[in-house]
């Protein structure tokens, strides 16, 4: 039984998974995420950004499938953006030793802009990053 | 800061594990409550690879229960005979080097190596061997502290009674009374989780071992006494347990010297607050507790710290826990005072009603404390701990004077 207070919008573009997961990461109901981030390796994405703008809370079953994540990147050699993030969410991925696998922006355009060099095809050569 | 990191840490800890006591007494499935226990474990723990482990003891062997970052390895089960079982310490943490050398370990190293097992807890109920916890490398790669060392064992101890009433469960026809037997065994594991905190706090203090313990059931008795509901007892005994919480932030030495200098005893006055900041971030299902704990030093004279509050500003459960407090603290051994007798407390009490104390608050305890004397009540929550030295009818009518006094 999974509850529906936590879900997970995702697209690509090129080599590059975005996730938003939103809502609580508290439950069990969270591994949707590592799911997501599952299927994107599988498919050849290595690239995957998680924006956390709209993550209410995360306790240690959300840390755990955050730590998951981290392990399925790193076992696929793939790299790991996070954005976005609340100063709370923060020290938690500090405490658990997350952010040191994890290259941290803080909006989720720039981590798209440091990782296509081209912005116009993102359409956002209009906008004043 | 490094201060500010422990208090993080433990917010986090406790409020993970107070989830997780209300995860496996929930009404989720079995397999639900498991995992979820599980994750609570590898989040807590940066553990990206774990398995948990049920004994089958037809077979003589572990069989996989449920796991987390393993793959392929659906199958995996470990030999395990019952003259291993009997040199395996209950709920231990053993490194996996201290196992190397265990004819069990050699028997199973495949799957140990399957497993990626790290670290390995055997789960016990009483002497009922019921499964193990296996844990793989953490994030950090580092080993587990004191503190985390106590976290882990606490949640080992919830998994294995987790187990256990699984056991009982299918065993049990599912009537009403036996459901709630099974209730009570639940609540029970989850008293035990903040129980568990409760001693890493007084661990801090060799004068206050077992005073939290004390504090909370000295508590339970004047709520009984009162007539709270049983829903309000249970959670003046939770607040009895983690009111010094606070204190875990503090340096040991601070706490344990006898010649306390100013700046040392503004650190010590700042425990209630803190206790109070650690309890309002976790979701308890009773309200106030962190209400009570932030007041528990406070005085009806209104010369009481954190906030100088006065009589009628100070809630019932805040008076109740500052008189337990100040009781044992009374009848203990401290580095700043001497013990005093029963007799001696008493008075003392008495003598601070309308300054430190409650009048009626104060009237329920002595109350109890006759009752308990008299052997009236079935569950004596404050005899116990106290030493026998006292002489009980001498004790009687000094109870039954103050007593008639107040009721005056
Ligand atoms: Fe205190
Ligand atoms: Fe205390």
């Amino acid at each position: 039984m999974l509850t529906n207070n936590f879900a997970v919008v995702s697209k690509a573009i090129d080599d590059i998974a975005i996730l938003q997961p939103k809502g609580y990461m508290n439950d069990l109901g969270a591994e949707r995420l590592e799911h997501e981030c599952e299927q994107f390796l599988d498919k050849g994405l290595k690239k995957l950004i998680i924006n956390f703008s709209d993550i209410q809370h995360i306790n240690s079953m959300g840390a755990s499938v955050l730590i998951g994540i981290v392990q399925r990147i790193s076992e696929s050699k793939g790299q790991l953006y996070f954005t976005n993030i609340k100063k709370v969410h923060f020290d938690v991925f500090e405490m658990l030793g997350i952010i040191k696998y994890v290259k941290i922006f803080k909006e989720e355009r720039e981590a798209l802009k440091f990782l296509i060099k081209d912005a116009e095809k993102l359409g956002l050569e209009k906008t004043d990053l | 800061m490094q201060k500010n990191w422990d208090l993080k840490r433990l917010i986090f800890n406790i409020s993970s594990l107070v989830h997780l006591g209300q995860e496996v007494t929930s009404s989720k499935g079995f397999n639900e409550k498991i995992k979820g226990a599980l994750y609570v474990v590898t989040g807590i723990f940066s553990i990206p690879r774990a398995a948990l482990l049920i004994y089958n003891s037809r077979l003589h062997s572990l069989d996989l229960l449920t796991s987390k970052g393993l793959k392929g390895i659906d199958g995996t089960i470990l030999r395990i005979e019952h003259r291993h079982i009997k040199v395996l310490k209950k709920n231990e943490i053993y490194s996996i080097k201290e196992l190397q050398n265990n004819p069990f370990y050699k028997q199973n190293e495949t799957a140990f190596k399957t497993l990626q097992t790290r670290t390995f807890i055997p789960l016990f109920v009483k002497e009922e061997f019921l499964g193990a916890l296996s844990l793989g490398r953490r994030l950090s790669r580092t080993s587990y502290l004191q503190s985390e060392a106590d976290t882990l064992r606490a949640i080992a101890n919830q998994i294995s009674t987790t187990l256990h009433n699984s056991n009982l469960f299918k065993r049990l026809a599912r009537k009403a009374t036996e459901n709630k037997k099974l209730y009570e065994n639940m609540r029970h594991i989850y008293h035990n989780t903040v129980q568990a905190f409760a001693a890493a706090i007084d661990a801090k203090d060799v004068y206050t071992k077992n005073h939290s313990n004390r504090v909370a059931k000295i508590s339970v008795a004047i709520a009984r006494e009162l007539s709270w509901k049983d829903k309000d007892v249970e959670g003046i005994y939770i607040a009895g347990l983690l009111h010094d919480i606070g204190k875990i932030v503090l340096d040991r030495v601070v706490i344990r010297s006898k010649n306390l200098t100013n700046a040392e005893m503004d650190e010590i006055r700042k425990h209630p607050k803190i206790s109070y900041d650690i309890i309002s971030k976790i979701k308890f299902p009773w309200k106030d507790i962190s209400d009570f704990v932030r007041h528990h030093h406070e005085r009806i004279d209104g010369k009481g710290y954190p906030d100088s509050l006065r009589d009628k500003e100070l809630s019932d459960g805040a008076k109740i826990i500052a008189l337990a407090d100040a009781f044992d603290a009374m009848t203990t051994e401290r580095p700043y005072q001497k013990k005093r007798t029963l007799n001696e407390a008493l008075i003392e009490i008495k003598e601070c009603l309308g300054t430190q104390f409650d009048g009626n608050i104060s009237k329920a305890f002595f109350k109890t404390i006759q009752k308990e004397i008299k052997g009236e009540l079935k569950d004596p929550q404050v005899l116990p701990y106290l030493d026998k030295d006292f002489d009980p009818s001498i004790i009687i009518m000094l109870l039954e004077g103050i007593i008639a006094e107040l009721s005056a």
